[in-house]
């Protein structure tokens, strides 16, 4: 019965998360959202750890944990470089190639 | 059977707490309140790690990487690029509303029964603390650990050249 339930916590994290991503246009919550599918993704493994009796799925968290880190220093420098060229955050007003 | 019932609950009402912050996230127009949000999500992760899945080391980690690093470096740039109240002109009834829930209920619905139907034979485990990890970590993942060193130098290096003025 926990398990699942943990599970499915996991499970609905990550899809509020790609709600997110697929509705928002802020870019910067955007990857607020997509900081939430990491995290329901990391439930996951945490989850797999506790009933599996694996510590292996509590390490592979700590790596995303740090390539999240790596990713939020990427993105914000991204949309700063973005704001100053466009005047905005919004990701419609990315719209160079178009069709 | 009392502590069961308690593990449940606990679980349920963290649960829910980690849902309704991460609708927040979603539909909370100001990117600040979003912020926020995502904290209140993350600070309910960590007590989930520590309470339900016996994960203390990374309850600690998620509190000083996540809360501490990633959620203040997000909200110093909101403050850079300066969106005012009366800027925010995102709205969300659209027909694009329905078609990104449409998908994403239908992923949900899908991820879900497999997690119902799947069953399997579970080890409960006692506390994993960073003794436990550090064995695995520098032993089994020694180079991975390393990699990952390097990945967020060049993270670090990309991102100064990125937010130079002339590229």
């Amino acid at each position: 019965m926990g398990m699942s339930l943990v599970f499915g916590i996991g499970i609905l994290t990550f899809c509020i998360g790609a709600l997110g991503v697929l509705l928002r246009k802020n870019a910067i919550v955007m990857f607020l959202c997509i900081e939430l599918m990491l995290n329901g993704a990391n439930i996951l493994f945490v989850g797999v750890s506790k009933f599996k009796g694996l510590v292996e799925g509590q390490a592979i968290v700590l790596f995303v944990m740090a390539v999240a880190a790596a990713e939020a220093a990427i993105g914000m420098a991204i949309i700063t470089a973005f704001y100053r060229r466009r005047g905005g955050v919004e990701v419609d007003k990315a719209d160079l190639m178009r069709w | 059977m009392g502590a069961e019932v308690l593990y449940t609950a606990v679980t349920v009402l963290l649960g829910l707490l980690i849902l309704a912050t991460g609708l927040g996230v979603v539909f909370l127009k100001n990117p600040v309140h979003a912020a926020l949000s995502l904290l209140a999500n993350l600070c309910a992760t960590a007590v989930l790690y520590l309470s339900v899945l016996s994960a203390p080391f990374v309850a600690i980690v998620q509190v000083i990487v996540y809360m501490g690093a990633v959620v203040v470096f997000v909200l110093f740039v909101i403050m850079l690029v300066n969106i005012r109240p009366n800027e925010i002109t995102e709205r969300f009834f659209t027909p694009r509303l329905v078609l990104s829930i449409a998908a994403v209920v239908v992923f949900a619905v899908q991820v879900l029964l497999v997690n119902a139907l799947v069953k399997g034979k579970w080890h409960p485990t006692a506390y994993v603390h960073a003794g436990d990890l550090a064995k695995v970590l520098f032993t089994k993942y020694a180079l991975l650990f390393e990699l990952v060193s390097v990945l967020i130098f060049a993270a670090a290096v990309g991102a100064v050249a990125l937010a130079k003025k002339r590229m």
